[in-house]
């Protein structure tokens, strides 16, 4: 080995340690676990083989909120691609643009348990705001969270009004990097506004459209603190996502560690999948 | 003269003094010397004859109660000079962080946890055994306590805990609401139901006008509250497990007549409301009429200023059987034995136990001595009366390290019954599907 070899492995040993001690080794660790019956308290445990995987296939609010997971990451990624673009087409110039750009981020500042509570209250069904204006514009109240079949929406409103603030600046971020020869050139040519979006702005961004979603579907398919804040997974199991199951798993149904490293690799080979496709997906188009 | 003043003296000396003053002359090594002996006879005199012990206490008491708590320890901290570092934290977290601490060796000296949870750590080996033959040396003797509570504190014939005081249920009434809807009796007092029809043909009456429900049950999110389902399926003579704490009793006949009125009551009746309505601000606000909920909410009515009454929780169902949680002190295991810390810890839960009556009366909660019961303070208060008049009718959670996990799959099955997701008898046909798998 040469000597700049072993100082480079000499540089990348502390970070090497690190990354081994509190990354490698859980997830090692929760990978054997999953082939245990290990309970947090028992000092002892068993090798169970593929029973863990076995018993997902049974478990069917595993499913439910499998399921879950999947239709909230689905629904929720089109207003999280459109509506931080269209502010970001928006506020890219203009006067007040710097001040609503602050306005407009300063929600993603907030901690998900702030802005769950502060959703909680204006959803409430009794003294909340959203009813009170509904019921003044001679509108029917709603339970939004209560009910199964708005509760989902309205998990998915409150992220996008939280998230919101930071796709808007990767955007913006974007439209920066368009060269404005590009514009002058169409607006020569006769293109309007729509034409040059659709012909210059969309494909040029599509490097940070692709960000956005890749970015957004592995956070979505880890969804728990909104959930858990505005719902409980609630109404009965309607809003129910695989981080929450496995949580409660882990650390509120008799601690079933086992069981719940389980669900957690299932987990991590629904997201490596669904990454590498998107990788594929990237590939090749990250230039303009 | 102290050393201390011979030294002043002597910075005095060469700052220089007023003529005809005396001066004294001191060299610089008897300065230091005496400055040196200050310090120690100083010290000497603030030192206690032995260092008292810092204990760690941890606990879920993050309401108003634990302000009341932080100033009764503050209290026992300048009696006993003992200090106590508090880690207080919402109880669910506090419970997974006991269960996962303690083995580790970094759990707490004391700590208070409910009766139900108990079981489980016990049978996880968490806690220590408290023999009886300490308890009765510190001052602990079944007798002085209410059985339901003494008895929570065991586990397979063993005790691993001493209990502080019972956070129960109680029906609340605002007296505005019933007296809009003509509910009020002649002295102006809300008239109270004496049974399940009767509580809802009032709740009836009163859901009659706009945006105001009747009855609720719970809190915050009724539709998910297990405490109040479970309050009804004791009334009912059913449990969540049999007798033997086996199998599951959910889906019993008499827990399905439970889950059949708890579906019915933002269902068919329309009395109650939205699962996922915040129930004590609706109260405080005037929409609703008669609320069974936990005692720890009567100061936080009165801090708000709503007019209201407080009675025992009714018969709805077979029996008058009144839902409740004993608080208890537990000595979770250390790796290693501190005498001096565990002597700390039996310190002060006997002062809290000796001055359990300033507790009842400022957070809320009625002791589980019967020590502080006949206290004129606490017998003075209409709410602390009523809630002992309901002593005889507590019921605390079955025995069983598995209760605290089934409670936890019943809060969406009773919500799926609530919103109507589900009929009772199959969603109470799945829990108990659910309880029985869970692993021994």
């Amino acid at each position: 080995m040469s000597r700049q070899t072993r100082v480079a492995w000499g540089f990348l040993a502390p970070g090497l340690l690190l990354f081994a001690v509190y990354r490698l080794y859980p997830l090692l660790e929760g990978l054997r676990l999953s082939f245990t019956n290990a309970r947090l308290g028992r000092p002892t445990q068993q090798w169970i083989g593929l029973a863990n995987y076995a018993r997902l296939l049974d478990d069917t609010r595993f499913q439910v909120s499998l399921w879950n997971t999947g239709f909230y990451t689905v629904a929720s990624t089109l207003p999280i691609l459109a509506v931080p673009l269209a502010l970001a087409l928006m506020l890219n110039r203009g006067r007040l643009r710097t001040l609503l750009r602050s306005v407009f981020f300063f929600p993603f500042t907030l901690s998900v348990v702030t802005v769950g509570l502060a959703w909680l209250w204006l959803l409430d069904p009794v003294v909340g705001p959203f009813n009170y204006y509904l019921r003044a514009l001679g509108a029917p109240a709603r339970s939004w969270l209560a009910d199964p079949h708005t509760a989902m929406g309205a998990i998915i409103c409150t992220t996008v009004w939280w998230v919101t603030g930071y796709y808007l600046m990767v955007y913006l971020a974007g439209l920066q990097e368009i060269p404005r020869e590009l514009y002058e050139a169409a607006a020569l040519d006769g293109a309007s506004g729509g034409r040059a979006f659709w012909a210059i702005t969309l494909p040029l961004l599509r490097p940070v459209l692709l960000f956005v979603v890749v970015t957004h579907v592995i956070g979505s398919f880890q969804l728990f603190g909104q959930v858990f804040v505005l719902t409980g997974g609630g109404p009965g199991d309607a809003t129910r996502t695989v981080v929450q199951h496995l949580y409660e798993t882990a650390f509120q149904n008799f601690f079933q560690f086992g069981a719940a490293s389980a669900m957690a690799w299932v987990l991590f080979a629904v997201i490596l999948a669904f990454s590498l496709l998107q990788f594929r997906l990237l590939r090749g188009h990250t230039e303009y | 003269m102290s050393g201390h003043d011979n030294g002043v003296a002597g910075v005095n000396r060469s700052a220089g003094a007023a003529p005809g003053t005396r001066r004294a002359r001191v060299s610089r090594r008897a300065f230091v010397a005496g400055a040196g002996a200050a310090s120690v006879a100083a010290w000497a005199r603030r030192a206690p004859a032995q260092p008292k012990a810092t204990i760690t206490y941890w606990n879920g008491l993050t309401g108003a109660d634990g302000k009341v708590m932080d100033e009764l320890i503050d209290q026992f901290t300048r009696d006993s000079g003992i200090r106590i570092e508090q880690q207080r934290l919402p109880w669910a977290d506090l419970y997974a962080k006991l269960q996962v601490a303690v083995p580790a060796g970094e759990g707490p000296d004391l700590a208070l946890i409910h009766t139900v949870e108990v079981p489980h750590f016990a049978s996880d080996g968490v806690l220590e055994v408290i023999d009886d033959a300490t308890a009765a040396a510190k001052g602990f003797r079944g007798e002085d306590y209410l059985p339901a509570t003494w008895q929570g504190g065991t586990f397979q014939g063993k005790r691993y805990s001493l209990p502080l005081d019972v956070p129960q249920h109680i029906l609340y009434m605002n007296v505005k609401v019933m007296k809009d809807a003509g509910l009020t009796g002649s002295d102006g007092r809300p008239r109270v139901p004496a049974s399940r029809d009767e509580l809802v043909t009032m709740a009836k009456r009163i859901a009659t006008k706009a945006d105001t429900f009747g009855f609720a049950i719970g809190t915050v999110a009724p539709g998910r509250y297990t405490w109040g389902f479970h309050n009804l399926l004791w009334q009912n003579g059913a449990n969540v497990y049999g007798p033997d704490l086996k199998k599951a009793g959910v889906a019993e006949p008499a827990a399905l007549e439970v889950a059949e009125f708890w579906a019915a009551l933002d269902g068919q009746l329309k009395i109650a409301p939205p699962a996922n309505a915040n129930c004590r601000d609706a109260f405080i606000a005037g929409k609703l009429g008669m609320w069974i909920a936990g005692s720890w909410n009567f100061t936080g009515l009165r801090e708000a200023k709503v007019e209201f009454v407080a009675v025992p929780v009714p018969r709805l169902f077979k029996q008058a059987v009144v839902w409740a949680m004993p608080h208890q002190y537990t000595f979770p295991k250390a790796k290693a034995a501190d005498r001096a810390k565990r002597d700390a810890a039996w310190a002060h839960v006997r002062w809290m136990t000796e001055h359990v009556a300033e507790w009842t009366l400022k957070a809320g909660q009625v002791s589980a001595s019967r020590k502080a019961h006949s206290d004129p303070r606490v017998t003075a208060d209409p709410v602390l009366r009523a809630l002992l008049a309901q002593a005889p009718n507590w019921q605390v959670g079955q025995p069983t390290p598995k209760w605290v996990a089934a409670e936890n799959l019943t809060r969406p099955a009773i919500e799926a019954v609530y919103t109507g997701q589900k009929p009772a008898k199959a969603a109470m046909e799945d829990l108990a599907r659910q309880i029985n798998a869970l692993p021994d």
